[in-house]
């Protein structure tokens, strides 16, 4: 029992950095059709801008998260201005764009931090909590809290605002959208702002609990678009279920197949996709080309 | 216009000279008086490329004072660096390339999977090849051209082993180990260490070297209560398993090999979690020797970084090849080879002394992690 439980804890916290990730490769998808490659790399830069900002200047934490999301909506507005041209034109080459555009970030980032990486500090300092005797470190609390708040947040932007609606339109039918006076360009610019931001969010939470390296993004990209086509592509409420059944799929995979569980995970994986191909929250899929 | 003709055909000229086959520009052999082409192959991008730019100033270092001191007896070397990117399929590309460009030699890599897929082809062109890896796989090969600068795991695990259950009585001993290269022959070793002393390990977990949740596997480590936790993984990821070993309420102590020795295990850990950690490793610290202090100090000059352990063994894997190059007059192929075997050296990282296995190293020594710095544990 205790062994399940705590494999329960590790499982949710790396699926609440999941579900981000994943709800960041979702906006883009759903407003453009097209899944931003570049998504990891822009993962790696956030924990990068994060962890930098945080130990060379010691503000809270917080504020360092706060410009992390600012220097990443800042590139995502960027790819995005790069690929305009390109929008209901070329959809083959938008996505090797965004492909190169993760190329070229990591490669930045190797110019910028080096190759080698650093370990960031917890910034909750305080010892775990002990619940009959299975451990949760404070900071995976502060991890899910965050996500979750995050989470309310842009739900709250998507179904409340007007520049939510309009990305809600955008995402169901461009031409009807472009119709009624709604400027596609910058709702897809606010589309990509808004997953880059949430690539900063995961990948600075992550930092602490990881090691920040140029190549991290690789391996949370993939886990956080395999989260995405689990939840079912472009689903918003997909994507937070996807995160964190990843999460846990990932968690007790990994302590009951020992070496074999990233085999058992993505093989688990392929099999519900075989089953359910528009994943578990299968949305009609938008397609744009 | 005459001399316009003559410009042209002396362009002309130079562009077929600058055609001629890869290989055939840099003489070979005894009689040669062109540079002697020396590759070094290490990860310079990818998530393995900062060993790959220790190991590689390590050996710039000192076949640049080999360089200064007047080459191979008047002949320089070129030292020409490639990028593996810690991948065995780019490993055997530029296996390829460096013997189709007529490289008499090869310095590196720091990963074993590169190394042993590169082994075959670099024995069949006979390029002699000092590595810095350390999978006990490496000296399975046996192959001729192949040879270590460090000792394998065998080594390392057995003096861990040693002291841990022959000098400090421990008995209850768990495993965590990544089932790549260096973590399964890590996990290998310790255990056959392990079974020549009648102890059975009260828990054996595997994980992936991409893991970076263990609370599954540790949970279950934590159920036995062990003494000790050996942990047979690169420095990242023994890093992430200390520190959760500790949040978890883990109170064993930390054992493993080279990587607990390094700063990126103590600060991915925490110096506190790091602190008492137990490593067995041919190089413990910047100042355990005089020899080691005046190359540390050499090393910050040139670098203005500190030295480490993969610094120091590349230095001494490239100071062997010179030595060797000396004896050979710069000539390589299998007097190369053998003329490594015969070399012996009182290097950084022990006594060099090749066996036909293409190990020179045979002991470690061992060290414990005090303020995320390694100190040598006097012998009891």
């Amino acid at each position: 029992m205790q062994v399940f439980l705590q494999t329960l804890i590790g499982g949710v916290t790396f699926g609440a950095v999941y579900a981000l990730v994943a709800m960041g490769f979702s906006i883009v998808y759903r407003t453009m059709g097209l899944v931003n490659f570049a998504h990891g790399s822009v993962v790696m830069i956030g924990a990068y801008a994060a962890s930098t900002f945080y130990m060379a200047t010691h503000v809270p934490f917080a504020i360092a998260i706060v410009v992390a999301i600012a220097v990443t909506g800042l590139i995502g507005l960027v790819i995005e201005r790069f690929l305009r041209p390109l929008e209901n034109k070329d959809f083959t080459l938008m996505l090797i764009g965004t492909i190169g555009f993760g190329a070229v970030l990591e490669a930045g980032a190797v110019l910028v931090w080096g190759a080698t990486g650093h370990a960031v500090p917890s910034p909750v300092a305080t010892e775990p909590l002990d619940l009959a005797g299975v451990r949760i470190p404070t900071y995976n609390l502060v991890v899910i809290s965050v996500a979750a708040l995050a989470t309310g947040l842009l739900a709250l932007f998507l179904q409340r605002t007007k520049r939510g609606a309009a990305m809600q339109a955008v995402a169901m039918d461009h031409q009807a959208a472009t119709a009624v006076g709604i400027h596609v360009g910058r709702s897809n610019a606010m589309a990509f702002a808004i997953g880059a931001g949430l690539a900063a969010l995961a990948g600075s939470l992550i930092g602490p609990m990881l090691y920040v390296n140029p190549t991290m993004g690789g391996t949370l990209g993939i886990k956080g678009f395999a989260a995405a086509m689990l939840g079912g592509f472009g689903s918003m409420p997909g994507a937070i279920v996807g995160g964190v059944a990843f999460g846990l799929l990932d968690a007790f995979a990994a302590g009951n197949f020992q070496e074999y569980s990233e085999l058992v995970t993505f093989l688990v994986f392929a099999v519900v996709v075989m089953i359910r191909p528009t994943g578990i929250f299968g949305e009609a899929t938008v397609n744009r080309a | 216009m005459f001399s316009r003709r003559i410009s042209i055909a002396a362009v002309a000229l130079l562009a077929l000279a600058a055609c001629a086959p890869p290989g055939q520009s840099a003489e070979s052999g005894a009689g040669a008086t062109g540079p002697i082409k020396i590759a070094n192959v290490n990860a310079q991008s990818g998530q393995l490329s900062s060993l790959g730019q220790w190991e590689h100033k390590g050996v710039k270092l000192a076949i640049e004072e080999a360089n200064k001191a007047g080459g191979i007896n008047g002949r320089q070397i070129q030292l020409d660096l490639f990028d593996s990117q810690g991948d065995p399929t780019v490993g055997t590309n530029v296996a390829r390339k460096i013997s189709a460009e007529g490289y008499i030699a090869m310095l590196g890599t720091a990963e074993s999977a590169v190394t042993l897929a590169m082994a075959p082809i670099l024995k069949d062109a006979k390029i002699p090849n000092i590595t810095s890896g350390q999978s006990p796989k490496l000296a399975e090969l046996k192959s001729p051209f192949l040879f270590l600068n460090a000792p394998t795991s065998v080594t390392f695990d057995e003096t861990l082993a040693k002291y841990l259950i022959d000098d400090k009585g421990y008995k209850k001993i768990a495993l965590i180990s990544n089932n790549g290269a260096y973590g399964s022959g890590e996990h290998d070793a310790f255990l056959a260490a392990l079974k020549s002393r009648s102890v059975t390990p009260v828990a054996d977990e595997v994980v992936t070297p991409d893991q970076k949740d263990f609370n599954s596997n540790l949970a279950k480590i934590r159920e036995q209560g062990p003494e000790v936790l050996f942990i047979g993984a690169e420095e990242v990821q023994s890093g992430l398993i200390a520190k959760q070993s500790r949040e978890l309420g883990i109170k064993s102590i930390f054992a493993g090999g080279a990587p607990m020795g390094t700063d990126v295990y103590a600060d991915t850990a925490g110096l506190k979690n790091a602190e008492g950690s137990v490593v067995s490793s041919p190089y413990l610290s910047n100042e355990a020797s005089d020899q080691i202090k005046a190359f540390a100090a050499k090393y910050k000059a040139a670098y203005n970084e500190e030295a480490r352990m993969h610094v120091a063994k590349a230095y001494d894997g490239a100071s062997i090849m010179i030595e060797a190059l000396k004896q050979t007059n710069g000539e390589g192929g299998q007097k190369l080879a053998d003329a490594i075997r015969g070399v012996k050296r009182a290097g950084l990282l022990g006594d060099y002394t090749y066996d036909a296995n293409g190990v020179g190293i045979h002991a470690t020594k061992i060290g414990l992690v005090k303020d995320g710095k390694v100190v040598p544990e006097v012998a009891s």
